[in-house]
């Protein structure tokens, strides 16, 4: 029975983490009222989940209960919805997220040993056993001939975010492409909604990690919708390195804006079938997001436009 | 109804200019104005980015990005060793080189500029670089000058000569700089002279590579860090900047597994970050400090491994928000950071490498709101207690807090926006000198 109540808990906790994102991105500040109908909504799930979730925020005295009103809001600002959304993913999967984070960081090197993290981390090998396990089967770590783990390539430089971008604008346009790509509606719907409220924030208040969020959901969405089982399978991974890769949206708010305005139209043209315009669109949405600042320039030099030789 | 104004800006190719003009240009566009970016190669994005159109200068046919790549790796194993030189030893090693490079850059753009400027057909020009190009003086309307290096760069017997990293007190090294600095530059100045004179532009002087604007000349320097000249500028030609502080991004710090301690920005600019090995020296220092340092690496993050617990590596941030949050900022004097440092009443540890650098190192150590340290010449224990002694200085914070308040009660972006605007509006009422008139 332990198990099965595990997974719940991490239902609970995944909701947590969502219900704060809306919350984020909706701008909500502390005292703001959380009706139940509202983000039962906007995850996609019954009220009853929603119910365990803000339960699970108010252990972590991220909202309030009333009597006979309801939950609130008791986080003062964005920062700190942030940190408890941070918190809420390091609990979810603590050893594994752990690991993942110091490689992100560059704490750890790309080789390591069970002995070695179990050292770092302080815990039972069978815990980073577990962990290395959850990673796996993400495609981010894999075990070696012997006693080592290897990661695989993150995608946290000028070199490697170019090599994503390359990749992605060969296959997401095909992963729209293939025969029988079959929108998830409901979730199409419910992305619309954020991504509405994302571009509704007032100026200066839009959050770049609310960006990101949605940006890997809304990517992820149309690889899974994909007709092709090998496309689903290798954009997916792909989306989830980026999400445990990329710590920091690097555009400024214009752009985060005219992206996500990209987003909405690529999803348009995905509900009306339009499926060669929306395989289009996400090409120039892709080749616009890949432009990037130059990596080093200096008087009399022509800037470098990509990362050093490695 | 008034037709809305277009301002083309054109920053030289850096971060500091670049960035100094997109926090000026957010003005102009709330005052109704249409700011618009004339873009280096390699510089394609950013402005847009923002939401300004730009207009690109081609790239040069004969380069490619594994051309750039060579010179950039070229450029590395030769200058990286010059900027452990002092400002004097500079003057041949990377000053002379470096003003003959940018005099090529400025011959090389001149007939596409011209090309890109009757497209555009501005109602001004915004000209934030080092060097003067033919195309904007000969364009048909008024230029305005941004000098976003340090006040140094407009020369004034009780001002220090540029890149000197010296004092208005260091008499006799002046003169000896002075005389080194021109014989530096001469055969250079002569030759960008004799491209002027093709261009009908008149000579300039005394080792000048850029004249005032008859209309207005916009200078970065808060009044905290200010000279005190003996030939004051005119006050209708020459607006003093409290900061140009763009608007970015909010900025959330990442999590960093030892959580505690002040937070510490760390940044020597993308031409810094070519240094790995100074920064690998700097961060087993701090490994020692008990503070949280986020450490801008530019486009070398894959030259780092083994990070400690309290250091986050980026490759870039949102500066003006991550300063916001920040208690003390290492940097190379960059006079973009520098400023910004002082507009968040932060104090600034420097460690120039080259350029202005060495005059803003000099300058916050002499005004009191930060220190310098060579680069070349400190030791763990040394650098750690400088560290420590800033991050518990009391009084300096105060003082900063005073700055701060000051400059954010009159910021530099909106100054500058008005009195472009002002500049222009007086000019077509008629009292104001032509354009391309030369004033050296």
């Amino acid at each position: 029975m332990a198990e099965p109540r595990r997974h719940i808990r991490q239902n609970h906790l995944e909701l947590a983490q969502k219900i704060l994102g809306v919350a984020l991105e909706t701008g909500m500040a502390a005292g703001d009222h959380l009706p139940e109908q509202t983000f039962s909504k906007a995850c996609g799930v019954s009220r009853t989940p929603i119910r365990s979730a803000f339960k699970v925020l108010e252990e972590r005295d991220a909202l309030e209960w009333r009597a006979e009103e309801g939950y609130f809001l008791t986080l003062a600002s964005p920062e700190d919805i942030s940190a408890t959304i941070r918190s809420l993913e390091e609990s979810e999967h603590s050893v594994a997220h752990q690991i993942l984070s110091d490689r992100a960081e560059r704490r750890i090197g790309a080789v390591q040993s069970v002995s070695a993290l179990a050292r770092r981390y302080n815990a039972p090998r069978a815990s980073v056993l577990n962990a290395l396990k959850v990673l796996t089967k993400d495609g981010i770590v894999r075990q070696l001939p012997g006693r080592a783990w290897a990661f695989q390539p993150m995608v946290d430089s000028a070199n490697a975010i170019e090599d994503s971008f390359d990749f992605r604008i060969l296959m997401e346009p095909q992963a729209i492409l293939a025969p029988d790509f079959a929108l998830d509606t409901k979730r199409a719907g419910l992305l619309r909604e954020r991504m509405t409220s994302f571009l509704n924030a007032p100026e200066g208040a839009v959050a770049p990690a609310g960006f990101r969020r949605i940006d890997v959901e809304f990517h992820t969405l149309i690889a899974e919708c994909s007709g092709n089982r090998f496309l689903r399978g290798t954009l997916t991974a792909h989306h989830r390195l980026r999400k445990a890769s990329q710590k920091i949206a690097l555009s400024p708010e214009f752009r985060l804006r005219q992206a996500m305005l990209e987003h909405l139209e690529i999803l348009d043209s995905l509900e009306r079938s339009q499926f060669q315009l929306a395989a289009d669109q996400i090409v120039v949405h892709l080749r616009r997001s890949r432009i990037r600042k130059p990596q080093a320039a200096n008087r009399g030099i022509p800037p470098l436009a990509k990362g050093p030789r490695t | 109804m008034t037709r809305p104004q277009t301002i083309a800006f054109f920053p030289e190719a850096s971060f500091g200019a670049a960035l100094n003009c997109v926090g000026i240009a957010q003005e102009l566009q709330k005052k109704g104005a249409i700011p618009v970016f004339i873009c280096h190669p390699g510089f394609t994005g950013v402005f847009a980015d923002y939401g300004f159109k730009e207009y690109h200068l081609p790239e040069d046919p004969a380069t490619n990005a594994e051309t750039i790549a060579d010179y950039w790796q070229e450029f590395t194993n030769t200058h990286v060793p010059h900027f452990n030189l002092d400002p004097l030893a500079q003057l041949q090693t990377y000053v002379r080189p470096t003003w003959a490079a940018i005099v090529d850059t400025v011959i090389a753009a001149e007939d596409d500029l011209a090309r890109l400027l009757q497209q555009i057909a501005p109602d001004a020009i915004v000209l934030d670089n080092v060097i003067m190009f033919p195309a904007i003086a000969n364009a048909g309307c008024p230029w305005i000058r941004i000098v976003s290096c340090a006040e140094t760069e407009i020369p004034d017997p009780a001002v220090p000569p540029y890149l000197s990293g010296l004092t208005p007190e260091d008499t006799g090294a002046i003169a000896s700089f002075d005389t080194a600095y021109r014989a530096a530059t001469d055969a250079v100045h002569r030759h960008y002279n004799r491209f002027r004179k093709k261009h009908l532009l008149a000579d300039l002087r005394g080792a000048q590579f850029l004249e005032p604007s008859p209309t207005l000349n916009l200078i970065l320097s808060p009044a905290a860090v200010r000279y005190c000249r003996r030939n004051p500028l005119p006050e209708d030609k020459f607006v003093f900047l409290e900061g140009c502080v763009r608007s970015e991004n909010q900025f959330d710090p990442p999590r960093f597994p030892l959580s505690a301690g002040p937070l510490v920005y760390v940044s020597f600019g993308s031409l810094g970050a070519v240094d790995t090995d100074l920064i690998k020296r700097l961060i087993a220092v701090f490994e020692t400090v008990p503070a949280r340092f986020l450490v801008n690496v530019g486009a070398q993050i894959e030259a780092y491994d083994r990070v400690p617990d309290n250091v986050h590596l980026g490759s870039w941030f949102p500066q003006p928000s991550v300063m916001e949050k920040a208690a003390l900022a290492i940097h190379h004097g960059g006079n973009n950071s520098f400023c910004e440092a002082l507009y968040h009443g932060v104090p600034s540890l420097v460690m120039p490498y080259c350029w202005d650098g060495h005059d803003n190192a000099q300058r916050a150590q002499t005004v009191g709101v930060g220190r310098h340290i060579n680069r070349a010449d400190w030791s763990i224990e040394s650098l750690r207690a400088d560290i420590m002694a800033i991050l518990n200085d009391t009084a300096m914070r105060g003082r900063l807090a005073e700055i701060s308040d000051d400059m954010q009660r009159n910021p530099g972006t909106k100054a500058a926006a008005a009195a472009i605007l002002g500049a222009l509006a007086r000019r077509e009422k008629g009292d104001e000198v032509p354009a391309g008139t030369m004033v050296s």
